[in-house]
């Protein structure tokens, strides 16, 4: 028998072997996440991957009511807070005027060496509105559900970011 | 080509036990999954879903079969092509400067950076070693 023709039946097996364990996931995966796969069908999830019921103080908010809470907190509104979840650098180069640098990155570092737990406290803070970069960025959903499970019940994600802030032309701040 | 049957059988332990482990965190957690995945900025939300719900039983069979052996050649090749994957994937986020969590392990993650594609690779390492390994009874 030819090398080749003893080669043929194990490459077969081996495709089949394969496609049987692809098939078998894609069975239990369906099975057992069904309920998600409804939710997501019913228009769940469209704008970040985190369980609305789960997370029920966190919410999307567009550049018009950002700017609306913007002009709230320059007018003297007090509990209202903006939460910037980039990175030291890119805070430094530009963000919201008054936001706080809260890099996910450092609370994720903090969070596992102190094994999951870290403090993150904002005294008189009521509404949290966190950003990030916009786009695609995810920081911000990641930073707002970790504050979430801190106790903090309103917590407003502006999706558009620092790129649709700075491209409306809306008021800066830089820091060294 | 690594022979030695008890080496290779330390090596499909450790990959297997590794891919079931963060195959079962995932499957806990798919959206906190598909979250990661659609922050390497690659694939729709729709996509990350379906690779989230889809994608954490392929680790964990293909790795309970590897241990087993059964279709031990197949999940060899399944988990050196996702190994291969996900070292692209890190290495793609790290040229783009994509600052993310690396998913593989659910909320056990760690970053995507160098140390995430060294440790896939020695995986991938090990994973084809088992593949490529010829079935002992050709040895005789």
């Amino acid at each position: 028998m030819s090398r080749q023709s003893e080669e043929a039946p194990g490459t077969k097996n081996l495709a089949r072997g394969v496609l049987v364990i692809i098939a078998m996931s894609i069975v239990l995966g369906a099975a057992v996440h069904f309920p998600l796969l409804r939710r997501f069908a019913a228009g769940e999830f469209r704008e970040g991957f985190f369980d609305a019921r789960a997370y029920a103080g966190i919410r999307f908010i567009t550049l018009a009511e950002t700017e609306d809470l913007f002009a709230q907190r320059t007018q003297g509104t007090e509990g209202l807070l903006f939460i910037d979840s980039r990175g030291r650098d890119d805070f430094a180069a530009g963000h919201i005027p008054g936001a706080l640098s809260v890099p996910l990155e450092r609370i994720e570092r903090s969070r596992k060496k102190a094994q999951g737990s870290v403090t993150l406290d904002f005294p008189g803070a009521q509404t949290l509105i966190v950003y990030c970069e916009g786009g695609d960025c995810q920081t911000s959903i990641s930073l707002a559900k970790i504050i979430h499970d801190k106790g903090y019940k309103d917590i407003r994600i502006f999706a558009g970011g620092w790129a649709e802030w700075h491209a409306a032309g809306l008021p800066e701040e830089r820091s060294q | 080509m690594i022979r030695h049957r008890w080496l290779l059988l330390l090596f499909r332990v450790i990959v297997g036990g590794v891919f079931i482990w963060a195959g079962a965190l995932k499957i806990a957690d798919p959206l906190d999954f598909a979250q990661s995945i659609k922050n390497y900025q690659v694939v729709s939300p729709t996509l990350a879903l379906l690779i989230a719900i889809v994608l954490p039983w392929v680790e964990v069979l293909s790795g309970a079969l590897l241990i087993i052996g059964v279709l031990k050649r197949s999940s060899a090749l399944l988990i050196s092509l996702l190994l291969i994957g996900f070292i692209g994937l890190v290495a793609l986020a790290l040229a783009r400067g994509i600052d993310t969590s690396c998913g593989c392990f659910g909320s056990l993650s760690r970053r995507a950076d160098l140390s995430l594609i060294l440790t896939d690779a020695v995986l991938l390492v090990f994973s084809l070693s088992v593949f490529f390994a010829r079935p002992t009874r050709r040895n005789h």
